[in-house]
């Protein structure tokens, strides 16, 4: 089955959706040993489903697996990957905790990590491309302890050969679409940090042709990183604006920036359900500016979705899909 | 030269604190069993900075959800509302609401210091307080009062109850200001911090210290600062190494005494003790007096054991640099 993405505005998303009920216990099942590996990935797979409906309910083009079976972007991949230890707790805000993940040995890929979701998403997807997404390898070296790797530099490359292995047997098995995401980047917007994630990148992506690399980062300073990251081998950002209130914007026309842009329209932090005219006038503020075509802008939220309850959730999207429909036949 | 050690801040919390409070919260324990568990793992705290001989001791301050929490609760015009990434940790805090100027119900420390002071006589406590430019910078300011204005109310309640912490016995005053460290800070807003902090800190007879962290200060920002009326300067050294070392180089401590976040707090990993000793030297070259050597922030973003391990490894390689770098 075949779907025609729009030349103009394709809409995407960045890719967690809030959890479908169910989703959280079957993961503690796998956590606590109750269920393997394989049974979870089956399990999950009726959540992944409700996903998908949502997503083409509401007219995207280009959607994701939802990351139904990732209670959290760094923890899921280091429950997977030899090499890190369960960690220790450290609080996130107020009272509340999480098991930092530490890097104890050498690490080592021994299985994939995320492909088996991928395709299960893509065989309900109507023929919808699927963004295969994976944690870039900044973001996991940063939001995890290390006590094995002499060096950052010695610990991001190991990382970011875990992640080329998975992205190349992703897109051996059909992934046309490669998001790496890298949101620890922006909070650490220095040029020597934008060095050092930049040469793992470039190790990630080496090679990689006839796919789309995409890289999504969000909040922090944005404006700030932007300057070191645009010889990123990468053929799209997907960048968070709505957030900041379009703050961006400006850095995009001072920098000359020609990649494509995943256009973040939509607020995940915010219940407030955007208007279709209220993303429209984004899409028309940012052409305007004359940065770049249509064909270069993807219409995505600002961050995954995760943090939304799931009805809000969807009605953005059907916003964020009705208000590119009107750019399209304005641009 | 004089080398001595303190850890800059707040400690992480127990499995059995975070569960107290946690019951707390379901209403299934008493306040009081609260203190209890609190005062348990404080005890340890300070104890284990007692152990290894570090100058100024803290008594962790488990029980703060955040830095500024404890003086938003105790001041009437000020609430609390919703989360924001706290630098740049995968930490949040919650966004303090100024309402109008903070008027103190209570202080936060002299009932702390009272609490704990006997656990760690005959060793006296260090009280810290968030400073007046990064609690302005980081809350909302929904009072009608300029920056400028709101900044200076802020500085006027801080500055009443560092008086109040003196008076209950405490042995030194540290003000946080990791703001300052931020690369959107303005030479103005130095210059503002540099006033209100001299005016907080004026007529007090213990030690003060300005702590800057999660990043090197801009070298105008910094030069700002140079002007602060504070006994000791304490700099994030071993963040961006490459960095604080150059704008000490250049711009040394303006007579304050240096105290050096050499100890990562951040990172788990044992430090490298020649690294640590290869900063000290460059950042001391052609200084004599005394050198606080500290975390390079507080504890909270690691697990609770860590902790106590880096305590451990500051006061040993506090005690080794004190009795190699005295005989170069």
């Amino acid at each position: 089955m075949s779907y025609q993405v729009p030349s103009k505005f394709p809409t995407t998303v960045i890719g967690s959706y809030p959890k479908i009920a169910g989703a959280s216990e079957i993961i503690k099942m796998r956590d606590k040993g109750l269920i393997s590996e394989a049974e979870f990935h089956e399990k999950i797979r009726r959540p992944i489903a409700e996903v998908v409906k949502d997503y083409i309910e509401a007219g995207i083009d280009i959607i994701s697996d939802g990351e139904q079976s990732r209670e959290d972007m760094v923890v899921y991949f280091a429950h997977r990957v030899k090499g890190y230890s369960e960690g220790d707790w450290v609080r996130i805000y107020d009272n509340m905790y999480f098991r930092k993940p530490i890097i104890v040995d050498e690490l080592r890929r021994e299985a994939s990590l995320a492909i088996d979701d991928w395709l299960y998403a893509s065989s309900i997807s109507g023929g919808r491309p699927v963004k295969f997404i994976i944690t870039g390898p900044y973001t996991m070296m940063e939001w995890s302890f290390n006590v094995h790797y002499k060096s950052r530099e010695e610990l991001i490359m190991a990382l970011a050969k875990i992640i080329r292995e998975e992205i190349l047997d992703a897109v051996k098995a059909g992934a046309k679409y490669v998001q790496v995401d890298e949101p620890a980047l922006s909070t650490r917007p220095w040029k020597e940090e934008a060095e050092l994630a930049g040469e793992a990148l470039r190790y990630v992506f080496a090679g990689l042709e006839g796919v789309k690399k995409i890289v999504h980062i969000c909040y922090g300073k944005l404006e700030k990183i932007l300057q070191y990251i645009l010889d990123y081998p990468v053929d799209q950002f997907a960048l968070e604006f709505k957030n900041s209130n379009f703050r961006l914007l400006p850095y995009l026309k001072e920098y000359g920036y020609d990649k494509e842009l995943g256009y973040g329209v939509v607020d995940v932090h915010s219940l407030q359900v955007e208007s279709v005219k209220e993303v429209r006038n984004a899409i028309d503020m940012l052409m305007k500016l004359d940065i770049l075509p249509p064909e270069k802008v993807y219409i995505n939220p600002d961050c995954g979705l995760k943090p939304l309850p799931r009805e809000i959730a969807k009605a953005k999207l059907i916003n964020m899909v009705k208000a590119a429909e009107e750019a399209r036949r304005a641009w | 030269m004089e080398i001595w050690g303190s850890v800059l801040g707040g400690y992480p919390r127990t499995r059995e604190e975070r569960h107290a409070l946690r019951d707390l919260e379901r209403g299934a324990i008493a306040t009081h069993e609260l203190e209890i568990r609190t005062l348990m793992a404080s005890s340890v705290i300070i104890g284990s900075q007692e152990a290894v001989g570090l100058r100024y001791v803290v008594d962790g301050m488990v029980d703060w959800h955040d830095m500024f929490r404890p003086f938003a609760s105790a001041w009437r015009n000020v609430t609390v509302g919703g989360l924001l990434r706290y630098f740049d940790n995968n930490f949040f805090y919650r966004i303090p609401v100024f309402t109008d100027r903070p008027d103190p119900e209570y202080f936060v420390w002299p009932g702390r210091l009272r609490t704990f002071s006997a656990i760690a006589d005959p060793q006296p406590l260090k009280v810290v307080v968030p400073g007046p430019l990064t609690f302005t910078l980081m809350s909302k300011n929904a009072s009608g009062m300029s920056k400028e204005d709101l900044a200076a109310s802020i500085a006027s309640a801080l500055a009443l109850e560092l008086r109040a912490a003196q008076d209950s016995g405490a042995i030194a005053v540290q003000i946080d200001e990791p703001m300052l460290s931020d690369s959107d800070i303005s030479a103005d807003d130095a210059r503002l911090a540099a006033e209100l902090i001299s005016s907080m800190v004026s007529g007090l007879k213990v030690p003060s210290i300005l702590a800057i962290y999660y990043n090197v200060p801009r070298d105008d920002v910094y030069e700002r600062l140079l002007d602060t009326k504070v006994t000791y300067i304490s700099l994030d050294v071993a963040d961006a190494p490459s960095r604080a070392l150059d704008l000490i180089a250049k711009k040394g401590f303006g007579g304050h005494r240096p105290v050096l976040g050499l100890i990562d707090a951040r990172r788990i990993e044992d430090d490298d003790y020649e690294r640590v000793k290869e900063w000290l030297l460059q950042a001391t070259r052609g200084y004599d007096g005394d050198v606080g050597v500290t975390t390079t922030t507080w504890f909270d973003t690691i697990p609770y054991r860590y902790s106590l391990r880096k305590t451990v490894i500051l006061g040993s390689y506090v005690e080794r640099l004190a009795s190699e770098v005295s005989r170069l």
